[in-house]
């Protein structure tokens, strides 16, 4: 069978779920089974209107539909915000490496995330906290905007009972929220974990996960051990369109997943 | 191995005539057809319809034949409310006249699109493609492939190649679908004499002689990875960019693409690429307005570092074929001859 690489395959929205005032969750059904694993994203068509990337939010245990956690920004995700279900849109993928989970066997697992970036995580939160006996202490730190913003809130719940250290801060307070208050950054220090042989997962906006990586590192986890996604603008997702290529690598084939010694050795953060 | 036989230049029309019969042909030719200007009028590569319009005494810095392969605008599927369906181009080609240059950057365009994920559009024109390419007897000014191994002649890599003699032509043939455009009229072709190959010899010599650049871009790698070339540098390039974009287009080896829908009716459209280039400011740009590489200094080092440092890593070879096209575009001076001299040889300017 020949494969076409910017070829989409049909698929569906069959539910969207309003998250906040900008971020919806859009469940999605496709033709063929979809194999994924955590990490990793998808080309997301809309006939006429283009491609954009998008990570998997959705777990493994949901096999009949894909999950996609979208914040209306850009040109084709506001379109998307306007639809209606069901309606067909076309996926390609899904593309790109996953994050080394593997190596975090008996280890600690820090868990840091700020505001949407809490989506690409979810699907390896919940695989960490499924395989609890794996790993020795699992912890969260997870920024928001407001507490309205605060993204998965049963999930979360079911994640601290399960015994996963949980340090929810919000950047602006408001009525009703007596928990922390201010940037990730600051709560770094919080989780109850042995740095020095801890794993960190990091996904958020860009200046958060270099302010985050570069914290982590000073407190004593070794720089191949910090684990983040990256994102740029793509055109294919295969590794030909250039768009994401930065310093050597291309973040949609090499990437998104990079340590954060990779990413100071290539500079994938240009400045 | 090379096989090596000789054409007389009076066959030469009736041979491409008879090889056009099975595929269309594209070789260079002259734009615009008067007298008067026909020093100064551009060359492209073009489908030929009569043969003598052939122009091969022209500067090797026409647009170069990328575009045969990865056109400027191509139409990858159309979609038609939900079935969408496969547009490919499946013509057979013969592009005669192609220098080494171009041919070695196709080469290594080859191993681009043929890795990981294979490229069919590319892949389904590269196959349908045949190429004669022709010894640069007089390189141009701005050339300097010599130091590169990629031209003005090559020993590998080609269908066929001719070697102008004067008043006939060597001919070689280094793969397959060469040698059955030469069998199926092998009348046309006589054994080589032992003087052809000395006249092809001597061809060769005073070619290589008459490169007037000598670029080293090995030492401007080199003095790049000592990471003695600061961002000021880059900065200060970047004062003379125009963001054009011409370096990109020109390049044989530049291959960004940016994907586009175009609706044509309610319903119905097509889903094409089209060039793009990193030169462009929006280039990087992510829905949100994140802009990774706003400055325009980094987005001159990233496609200087691209040729310099990132292909020879990936491919062993350098993102750059000598071709000189960058040098003739360029309306600020910053090409790639002119920085890599800059970098490795220096400047008393330099910050």
């Amino acid at each position: 069978m020949k494969k076409e690489i910017y070829l989409p395959t049909k698929a569906e929205i069959v539910e969207v779920v309003d998250m906040t005032s900008d971020i919806k969750l859009f469940k999605i059904k496709h033709d063929r089974p979809f194999h994924y694993q955590h990490g990793q994203f998808l080309m997301l068509s809309l006939w006429g209107k283009g491609e954009v990337p998008i990570s998997i939010t959705s777990t493994y245990s949901f096999h009949e539909y894909i999950e996609l956690c979208i914040r209306r920004v850009g040109y084709i995700t506001s379109a998307m915000h306007q639809l209606k279900p069901p309606f067909e849109i076309g996926l390609r993928g899904p593309f790109g490496n996953t994050f080394p989970i593997e190596n975090a066997k008996n280890k600690d697992v820090l868990f840091v995330a700020g505001g949407l970036g809490i989506a690409p995580l979810r699907p390896l939160i919940t695989m960490v906290i499924n395989r609890r006996k794996h790993f020795r202490k699992v912890a969260l730190i997870y920024g928001s905007r407001n507490p309205s913003e605060i993204l998965f809130k049963d999930d979360i719940d079911s994640w601290q009972k399960k015994g996963m250290h949980i340090i929810l801060t919000v950047d602006k307070k408001d009525r009703g929220w007596d928990g922390n208050v201010g940037l990730v950054k600051e709560y770094l220090d919080r989780p109850k974990i042995s740095f020095k042989n801890a794993r960190a997962f990091i996904c958020g906006p860009p200046i958060m996960i270099k302010v985050t990586m570069n914290g982590l590192a000073l407190m004593g986890i070794n720089e191949n051990n910090i684990f983040t996604s990256l994102e740029a603008h793509m055109k294919c997702g295969v590794g030909k369109c250039g768009h994401c290529y930065t310093g050597g690598k291309y973040i949609c084939t090499d990437g998104p997943i990079f340590s954060y010694a990779e990413i100071k050795k290539q500079t994938l953060f240009p400045s | 191995m090379n096989k090596s036989l000789v054409l007389d230049k009076n066959y030469l029309s009736y041979w491409l005539r008879q090889v056009r019969k099975k595929m269309s042909l594209i070789a260079p030719l002259r734009l615009g057809n008067s007298e008067s200007s026909r020093t100064d009028t551009d060359v492209v590569f073009k489908t030929i319809e009569n043969i003598h319009e052939i122009e091969l005494n022209c500067p090797s810095s026409m647009p170069s034949i990328k575009e045969f392969l990865f056109p400027q605008k191509e139409d990858m599927f159309g979609f038609s409310g939900d079935t969408a369906d496969i547009l490919k181009d499946d013509t057979k080609r013969l592009i005669f006249g192609v220098r080494s240059c171009d041919l070695s950057a196709i080469t290594l365009l080859d191993k681009f699109f043929g890795e990981n994920f294979i490229d069919d559009y590319y892949r389904s024109r590269r196959k349908n493609t045949l190429f004669i390419s022709i010894v640069c007897n007089n390189p141009d000014p701005t050339c300097f492939c010599r130091g590169l191994g990629t031209g003005p002649f090559l020993k590998s890599n080609f269908d066929i190649q001719l070697t102008d003699l004067g008043d006939r032509y060597m001919v070689e043939t280094a793969s397959k679908q060469g040698t059955s455009l030469i069998e199926n009229h092998h009348y046309l072709f006589s054994k080589p004499k032992k003087s052809d190959y000395e006249d092809q010899y001597e061809i060769l010599l005073s070619s290589q002689a008459k490169f007037e650049k000598r670029i080293n871009l090995e030492n401007a790698r080199q003095k790049i990875l000592t990471g003695r070339i600061s961002d000021l540098f880059w900065d200060w390039i970047a004062r003379r960019c125009f963001e054009c974009g011409g370096c990109v287009y020109e390049c044989p080896l530049c291959t960004c693409f940016n994907v586009l829908d175009r609706i044509e009716s309610e319903g119905k459209g097509v889903r094409f690429r089209i060039w793009d280039a990193c030169m462009f400011k929006g280039f990087t740009r992510m829905a949100g307005n994140v802009w990774p590489a706003e400055r325009k200094g980094s987005r001159i080092k990233h496609w200087y570092f691209h040729k310099l440092v990132y292909y020879p890593d990936h491919f062993g070879k350098f993102g750059c074929v000598g071709c000189g096209r960058c040098t003739i575009t360029c309306p600020g001076h910053i090409d790639m001859a002119t920085i890599a001299n800059k970098i490795d040889i220096g400047d008393r300017r330099r910050k």
